[in-house]
């Protein structure tokens, strides 16, 4: 018996030393991602961020990694805090020696981040940071898989010019995002619908009470109440505004900016209060899907129970660029992989994502970001369920917009 | 005018619910002469005691709000047991006892509790589930959220009978001989650690309780507890350290301006607002309203 049992310790000994051969042979490329994983910053959107890297990293490793060597990423906290994403970045790369960085989500947190990916010429791949300042500041090393606050806000312009309102007041969170979409919007507004009245309000995003910007607006309510804001500040917006019958009216319809509805804890929050909300939305069932984006929605409704939104498949796509990249540049160099991310083409979950080289806004940026507008008609609605202004690439049908009785 | 009522009102419910979350605080000033840094999460805990046995377990909501404020009182029992009592323990005067670590012990505190829940419950916010179903009610030209009516009636019932405690009651006169002199008071019979733990136990409870009844209409979130807790602060301040009548004028004092100020003059620094009377209180008038100048030993 014991001579039988030495005789499997000795191969199960074997084993782990082949193992363990193997492993040295084919070290891990280390890929660093900053995310936010405690508060203050949106801990919400960090999560999904970090299941949706791990479903690819599983699927990238599955088919045998990328130059025979499997992905490992390393997680840094960046607490939604700019300071502490820079020395997030900065451990990353000097301490963990990461290849690139991905997986940032606030705007303010990757204008800090850039600077220090710069300085090492580290490849940057911004998953999901609205603020065009983060592409206006030209670093070669930043690439944007993210939606961006010109293209939003002129998306949102149109959408308003269509509708044939008057009167727009929207409600920014104080970020780089909700102040830079606002002033974006107002932007895109004078070139496009000169004629209709638009202001914006600054509002905190840790306050728990917008009441007095509310009822501020309550004796001549806009036609248009626009919300730059993401929960739960924006949640809490929300309700007030339903709560002093504000907005959702007969007269008055809110329309948020920044794509709330599909979050899984959205309607648990606002309940009657997100009746009538119009949303832009860079995720609908109803978008063409890839097998990438099926495969993903598959494995992350199985991880998490939940559907999948457009966070997901943004965080899935900054993945995509940077491991297509080492692939195309058959190298984990970073030159090497900018020069790939500069003139390649990456099969993402969202469609072929490539780069502008123009300065300014498009810098290094996919511009084709698919998008939709969309209006929730109903208390608990499923996304799929909502009623579709317009489909990618479509022309808005503002006829189909519902407002209460 | 519907203007001016509507901020008049709002502001007063506002002062409320900053009333009920800044008494606790400054009732621990007053006996222990600390500041509860961890105060605010006392509020996150009651926020989310209350919305997890309502949501989770299925309890009646009213039922629930009792639940989450013998949640606080006890988890103000325990800190005041567990951290507190070693800091105070053994000394006759106020003047050495270890109040700078005080500071850090409710900091440490602080940072726990949140990280705790961000980790073991989850990130999302949630909304609480109402005492009334009614979501909004109209009287005359103010829209009023029913939680927040109701919100509003337990909050006064509340300070209301606090203050009566505090007068009459037996507990009440010896928190009162406690917070102006702890030796003397020990001398006429009173025990100051017992009178201690009962201060916690009704700090954790108001807090909480406050917790609790905005969970509907705040969505907490782990990180809740700053809102209310830097409110506190500077009511406290306003008020005069250690006052109870001072914190709840000036909670409503605040809420009201506030809300005032907002509208009339910039609602981008709405909050700055209160920040600027903190410094101005400390500046003109260091001992707040109602306070007593210089600190009793």
């Amino acid at each position: 018996m014991l001579k039988h049992l030495s005789k499997q310790l000795l191969l199960a000994g074997a084993l782990l030393l082949g193992a363990s051969f193997q492993a040295g042979a084919a070290d891990p490329i280390l890929i660093g991602i900053s995310i936010t994983q405690s508060p203050p910053g949106s801990v919400v959107q960090g999560t999904q961020i970090k299941d949706a890297l791990e479903i690819y990293r599983d699927i990238v490793n599955a088919k045998g990694g990328v130059l025979g060597r499997p992905i490992q990423l390393v997680f840094e906290d960046s607490q939604g805090l700019p300071e502490k994403g820079r020395s997030a970045v900065e451990k990353l790369i000097t301490k963990d020696k990461v290849v690139a960085i991905t997986g940032s989500h606030q705007s303010s947190v990757c204008l800090s981040e850039i600077e220090v990916a710069h300085r090492y010429q580290i490849p940057y791949v911004n998953t999901n940071c609205w603020a065009d300042s983060v592409r206006e500041k030209g670093h070669p090393e930043v690439y944007n898989t993210s939606p961006y606050n010109s293209l939003v806000a002129k998306s949102m312009a149109d959408t308003l010019k269509a509708m044939k309102v008057k009167r727009v007041v929207a409600f920014a969170e104080n970020t780089d995002y909700g102040i830079g979409l606002a002033k974006g919007l107002g932007t895109a507004l004078k070139a496009t619908a000169p004629n209709i009245e638009y202001k914006y309000e600054t509002l905190d995003r840790a306050s728990k009470d917008f009441t007095p910007a509310i009822l501020a607006l309550k004796a001549n309510p806009p036609d248009v109440v626009v919300l730059t804001m993401l929960p739960p500040g924006a949640y809490i917006a929300l309700n007030q505004l339903y709560e002093q019958g504000v907005a959702p009216t007969a007269k008055t319809i809110v329309y948020d900016g920044a794509g709330m509805a599909d979050y899984p804890d959205f309607w648990q929050n606002v309940k009657e209060a997100g009746k009538y909300l119009m949303t832009i939305g860079m995720y609908h069932p109803e978008m063409k899907q890839t097998d990438l984006s099926r495969q993903i929605a598959v494995a992350y409704k199985r991880k998490t129970g939940n559907d999948p939104n457009r966070l997901i498949f943004q965080a899935v796509d900054s993945l995509v660029v940077v491991v297509d990249s080492i692939r195309q540049a058959k190298s984990t160099d970073p030159a090497k992989m900018l020069a790939a991310m500069q003139t390649g083409k990456f099969d993402g979950a969202r469609g072929m994502m490539n780069f502008d080289s123009r300065p300014g806004v498009s810098y290094h940026q996919w511009m084709d970001i698919p998008y939709v507008n969309y209006q929730l008609t109903a208390v608990n609605q499923a996304v799929g369920n909502t009623t579709l202004l317009q489909g990618p690439g479509m022309a808005l049908n503002v006829n189909k917009l519902q407002y209460p009785k | 005018m519907p203007l001016f009522l509507d901020l008049t009102i709002n502001g007063l419910i506002m002062g409320l619910f900053y009333a009920l979350m800044a008494v606790g605080l400054s009732m621990i000033f007053g006996i222990l002469r600390i500041v509860n840094f961890a105060h605010g999460e006392f509020f996150m805990v009651g926020a989310y005691a209350y919305a997890l046995t309502a949501m989770k377990l299925g309890i009646n909501p009213w039922f629930a709000l009792l639940l989450a404020a013998a949640g606080g009182a006890f988890l103000g029992v325990t800190i005041e047991k567990l951290l507190m009592r070693p800091l105070y323990q053994g000394y006759q005067s106020w003047s050495i006892v270890k109040d700078e670590y005080a500071v850090v012990v409710t900091f440490a505190l602080s940072l726990f509790l949140i990280h705790f829940v961000d980790k073991v419950i989850g990130p999302s916010p949630f909304m609480g589930p109402s005492l009334v179903s009614t979501q909004r009610i109209a009287i005359g030209p103010i829209m009023l959220n029913g939680q927040k009516i109701i919100a509003a009636g337990i909050s006064i019932s509340l300070l209301c009978g606090l203050a009566l405690f505090i007068k009459k009651s037996l507990w009440g006169r010896q928190i009162q001989a406690v917070a102006q002199n702890r030796f003397g008071s020990s001398l006429a019979g009173i025990d100051p650690v017992r009178t201690t733990s009962i201060i916690f136990a009704i700090s954790g409870m108001l807090a909480a309780l406050s917790g609790a009844l905005l969970a509907p209409l705040m969505n907490p979130a782990p990180d809740i507890g700053s809102f209310p807790a830097i409110k506190s602060f500077i009511i406290v301040v306003l008020g005069g350290m250690g006052s109870i009548w001072g914190s709840m004028i000036a909670a409503l004092l605040l809420g009201v301006s506030e809300s005032f100020f907002a509208v009339y003059v910039s609602y981008d620094y709405r909050d700055a607002f209160g920040l600027f009377v903190l410094i101005a209180v400390l500046i003109l008038r260091p001992q707040g309203l109602a306070g007593q100048k210089g600190r009793q030993s």
